[in-house]
Formats: C-alpha cells, structure tokens, sequence
C-alpha cells in the first residue's frame, strides 16, 4: 500500500496545482478584459486642473461641445487647450485655489495636458462626429454619470466592446469587424 | 449595400510598383530584409507576380500581375479557420482580425492565391520610419496571419465623411491606396452592385478573366488584358 501512495497523491497534486493556475490565470484575466477590470489595475490619472463638470454642465448650463470643440465634427472629441478656458477664465470667476492656479496658467501659457479618461484599443475606429451628429447618442450613453462629477475620476475608464455590440444590435447597425476594427 | 470590387487593366499597367509600395506605406507592412525575402517570410499585401506571357511584335513576352487579396465571395480561408479570425462582412470584404488569430496559418495553405502572409517576427522599421505609421491601420504583433484589406479603414472615414455631409457615398469617396496611386490608372475600383460603376462596366469587358476562376472562389477582382492566358495563370 505504501508504494502505491506516492502514485495516488501526485494526480491530486498536480490536480489541484492546474485548479489553482486555472483560477489564478482566469480571475487575472477576468480583472483585465471585463467591466475595465478592478480600478487598482486600470492606470492612474492624474489631470493638470482638477476640473469641475458639475459646475460648469449643470450650474452654468454649458454644452460639451463648448470645449469639447471637435466632438461634432472630427472622430475625436477634443480636450480643451488652455485658449478655450481663457475665454471665461482670463479673469477670475470665482475664489477656489484651483481656478487660481487656472488662470496662472492662462496668463503663463502653460499648455494644459489633460490626460484622456475614456480610452479604446488602438486597433478601433470610433467616430464621435457619427455617434453625436448622426446617431444622435447622448453623451451619457458612453461617458455615464461625467457631467455629475466634480473632480476628475481618478482611474482611466476602459470602454468595452460588448457595451459597443449591444447598441449596434438594439439600433440594427452594423456589427461587421471591419465596421469597427482596423 | 455595396459590393466592393477591383478591376486592374494588364494592358495598362506598366509595372512600376507603385501600388506596392503606396500599399505598404498605408498598411504599416514592415520592409523585409533579402534573408526573410529567401526564406519565403517576406510580407506584402499587393506584389507583382511574373507571368510567362505569350510574345507580340516588341512587347516582352513576361507579364508582371499586381496581385492582391482578391476578397473572394466564397473565401477558402475563411473556411479553414478554427477561431473565425477571418470573416466576410456584409459588403463583400474579407477581413482578419488581429487579435483573435492563433497562429495556425491554416489559412495561408488553404489560400489558392497564396497571399496571405505570416508574421514569423515582430516588424521593425528602420529608425526614422517609426514615427511615419499610419494610426488609422492597426500593427500586427508576431505569431498573426494578415493580408490586404483593400483599405477598409478607408471606407470607415468615407463613410464618416459621408454621413457627416448627409448624403450616400458616391463613386470615388472609398478608394484603396493602390488604385489611389496608380499612375497609369490601371487599378478602378468601386461598387460592384451599382450598375453605373466604372467596374461593372469594365468587368464585362470581352477581355476580362479572373485569376483561378474554376476553383469556384468567385474572386472580386477582374484582371483585364488582350493577352491569350488559357492554362498560364
């Protein structure tokens, strides 16, 4: 009995070996490819000015494409260069210390490098100008709860293709890969 | 929808490559060196293929085909691929997608027009050319198959142009980069479905063939030539 015991406890170890590097390498897997995967793992950001959505889209009733200036006519929607915040932000509108810091970097010309939250793989081509113009797809649709925000999100927000082919589906779009895919 | 189709006038093209390379550039097909060009690894999504032709009165008797993906409407490489990596779209283009290929180059075998290439290494690009790629086609990783796509990034920003503007996409609007650059204007292409394209037109010409034509893969490229081809392509 003993010199069988070796043989029936070394399929169990490498059994439970295989289980475990099975669930290790899925649940890392899971983590990268849906929902963006747990925050901690999504790349920090980290914005020049720590802007305020709330303020300026629900308080002073702006649209997105006030800085947002390409959104309606290129496929990429435009983060605003530091010109943009000049038209209203020359002087001061307020009293935070981050609008002090603004309008310092308006009267230095400092160019402001935001950093894009919303991000795809590069191998997608994304139209914003069809979504917005031609589709007419509220903004909220991809973005979420943005414009209720009052800091900037702290971790990049991953866009899914599942999210893309549900409303491709549901609107009887194209879901060929070259629609999409490049 | 549209049918997207090639025509290219053999007796118009003059070989100079153009296409070639206008197609490599478009496409982020890394150069090739001469070992990996022996080694049969070299990759190019449109090339010139020499064709023993028949001899008339000063012409050389060898022909050079600009040969590219023919996007087949019954594709053999989309029969033989076990992941569905390579697709037919709705328009009549065969795709490939990058990332969900697993390497096994059945495809490449099952291709009678042997243009499907294999990335055997990661490509590289002499030093000032890295910063030349273009965005709007994606880089193939090592270990994928890839092959012409007739440029279907640029009916994406065709079509994006189009809309914007509020009307159909016209004759023209969604070229490839080949046809694009082609100085003899040997290479048309266009809507295979619309009865008043240039392609339709020309494919019924008396001296159009297909390359292959008895393999049943209903290629949508049309070669067109005077030149007697039985049994030499």
């Amino acid at each position: 009995m003993g010199a069988d015991e070796p043989s029936k406890s070394f399929p169990l170890k490498v059994g439970v070996a295989f289980a475990a590097f099975f669930l290790a390498t899925t649940a890392g897997m899971t983590a990268l490819s849906l929902g963006g995967g747990p925050a901690f793992l999504r790349p920090a950001v980290r914005q020049p000015i720590a802007f305020n959505h709330l303020k300026h889209v629900k308080d002073l009733d702006l649209a997105c494409n006030t800085c947002h200036v390409t959104v309606e006519t290129e496929t990429f929607s435009g983060l605003p260069a530091v010109e943009i915040c000049a038209g209203c932000h020359a002087e001061p509108q307020g009293t935070s210390a981050e609008e002090k810091r603004l309008v310092k970097m308006i009267q230095d010309q400092t160019p402001l490098a935001w950093v894009s939250l919303f991000r795809q793989p590069p191998h997608v081509f994304y139209s914003h100008r069809r979504h917005v113009v031609v589709a007419k797809i509220p903004c909220a649709e991809c973005h979420g709860g943005i414009a209720d925000s009052t800091s900037p999100p702290l971790r990049v927000r991953k866009l899914e293709m599942k999210d893309c082919l549900a409303c491709h589906e549901r609107k009887k779009v194209s879901t060929d890969c070259t629609a999409c895919h490049r | 929808m549209a049918r997207w189709g090639m025509v290219i006038d053999l007796d118009r093209c003059t070989a100079c490559q153009a296409c070639v390379v206008a197609c490599q550039v478009e496409n982020n097909v890394a150069p090739s060196n001469a070992g990996q060009a022996e080694a049969g690894r070299a990759i190019s999504w449109l090339r010139l293929v020499p064709i023993q032709g028949e001899r008339r009165g000063t012409r050389p008797d060898l022909q050079l085909i600009p040969l590219p993906c023919m996007h087949c409407s019954h594709p053999p490489c989309i029969k033989v691929c076990p992941v569905q990596a390579t697709k037919i779209d709705h328009e009549g283009l065969v795709s490939q997608v990058y990332s969900r290929c697993i390497g096994c180059r059945y495809c490449t075998t099952a291709c009678p027009y042997t243009v499907r290439h294999f990335n055997w290494k990661k490509p590289e690009w002499p030093a000032p050319m890295e910063e030349t790629l273009s965005p709007d086609v994606s880089v193939r990783p090592r270990g994928v198959v890839e092959k012409c796509s007739f440029c279907h990034h640029r009916l994406q920003r065709a079509k994006d142009k189009a809309q914007a503007e509020g009307r159909p996409l016209k004759e023209g609007d969604y070229l490839p980069a080949c046809a694009e650059s082609c100085p003899a204007e040997a290479i048309v292409f266009g809507d295979l479905d619309d009865p008043r394209s240039a392609v339709v037109r020309l494919s019924q010409s008396p001296r159009a063939f297909k390359l292959l034509e008895e393999l049943g893969t209903e290629p949508k490229v049309t070669y067109l030539s005077k030149g007697e081809w039985g049994g030499q392509v």
